[in-house]
C-alpha cells in the first residue's frame, strides 16, 4: 500500500501584508529617485552680448527639415563636424566663437539638437536667431 | 478610605501601524506627483556626449501634444519666462538650472521661444536627452 504525504500549507500571516506592501513601495520609490536625469548643457549668451557688427563675421547654421546649411553651403550631418572644427579653429575670443544658428519653423527638436550639440562639440556657442514678432497699429 | 482610580490604557494597535505608515506614503506621493512632470508623454531625443544634469528646482516640458509644462503645471509662452524668473528667485549662478524637456518632433516655431524665454529668465539650460547608441 502506498503512503501519501501530508502536505503542509504554508501562509504567510494576514497581518504583516500591510508591512511587506509599505517596503515594497518604499524600495521602488527609492529605486526610482536614484536615477538621475542625463542631459546636454547649453549656453545661449544674452542678444546683448552679440553686437550687430560681429554677427557678419561670425559662422551662419541655417537647420531646415533635411539639410543643415554651414556658411552658404550644404553639409551632410555625418560630415558636420569636421566642417566646423577648422572654421572655429582659428578664432580665439568668445565673440568669435558665436555660431549663429537659423532654423525653419519646420525644423523638428531632434534635428535641430542634433546640430546644435555637435556645434557646442567643436568648440562653438551657440546663439538663435529669431524672427522678431512687431504689432503693427495701423491709425485710423 | 480612599479609593482609587481605576486607570484605563489606551495604546494605538501596534497591529494597524503597517497600514498606517502605508496610507501615509500614498499621501504624500500623491502631493509630490502634483508638482512632478512624470505623468506627461513626451519622447526624448537621442544625443552623444551626455552629462548628469545635477539637481534643479525648475523643468519646462513640451509633451506629445505641443503642450508647454513648468513643474508639471501648465502654462503659457507669454507668461513663462516671468515664472521662471519667480521659481529661481536670487539663486547665485551654477544653482539656476533649468531642465528642458522636449518631445523629439516639437517644431523651432513651438520650441524656439521657450528656449528664448528661459534664456530671459537668466536659466542655465540643461536639455534633457537620451544617450545615442553607437
Amino acid at each position: 500500500m502506498r503512503r501519501r504525504r501530508r502536505k503542509v500549507l504554508v501562509e504567510p500571516p494576514a497581518h504583516a501584508t500591510g508591512d511587506i506592501a509599505f517596503n515594497l513601495i518604499v524600495f521602488f520609490l527609492v529605486c526610482a529617485s536614484v536615477q538621475p536625469d542625463s542631459g546636454r548643457p547649453q549656453t545661449l549668451p544674452s542678444s546683448e552680448t552679440v553686437e550687430e557688427d560681429k554677427q557678419t563675421e561670425n559662422i551662419e547654421v541655417a537647420i531646415s527639415r533635411s539639410a543643415v546649411i554651414v556658411n552658404g553651403d550644404v553639409t551632410a550631418k555625418n560630415q558636420l563636424l569636421s566642417r566646423l572644427k577648422p572654421l572655429l579653429a582659428g578664432k580665439s575670443t568668445p565673440e568669435d566663437k558665436v555660431v549663429v544658428v537659423k532654423s525653419d519653423s519646420d525644423t523638428p527638436y531632434a534635428q535641430w539638437i542634433f546640430v546644435t550639440s555637435i556645434i557646442d562639440d567643436a568648440g562653438g556657442t551657440v546663439t538663435l536667431k529669431l524672427e522678431e514678432e512687431r504689432e503693427v497699429i495701423i491709425p485710423d | 478610605m480612599k479609593l482609587t482610580r481605576r486607570k484605563t490604557r489606551a495604546e494605538v494597535p501596534s497591529m494597524a501601524m503597517g497600514d498606517i505608515a502605508f496610507n501615509l506614503l500614498i499621501f504624500f506621493v500623491i502631493l509630490a506627483r502634483a508638482s512632478d512632470d512624470s505623468h506627461l508623454q513626451w519622447t526624448p531625443a537621442k544625443v552623444s556626449n551626455l552629462k548628469n544634469a545635477g539637481n534643479a528646482t525648475v523643468s519646462v516640458l513640451i509633451d506629445k501634444d505641443s503642450k508647454l509644462y513648468l513643474n508639471g503645471q501648465q502654462v503659457g509662452i507669454a507668461e513663462l519666462a516671468n515664472l521662471i524668473e519667480v521659481e529661481l528667485g536670487d539663486a547665485p549662478q551654477g544653482k539656476r538650472t533649468v531642465l528642458v524637456k522636449i518631445h523629439s518632433d516639437t517644431l523651432a516655431q513651438r520650441f524656439e521661444p521657450v528656449i528664448e524665454a528661459i534664456s530671459e529668465a537668466g536659466g542655465d539650460l540643461v536639455h534633457i536627452v537620451e544617450e545615442e547608441q553607437e
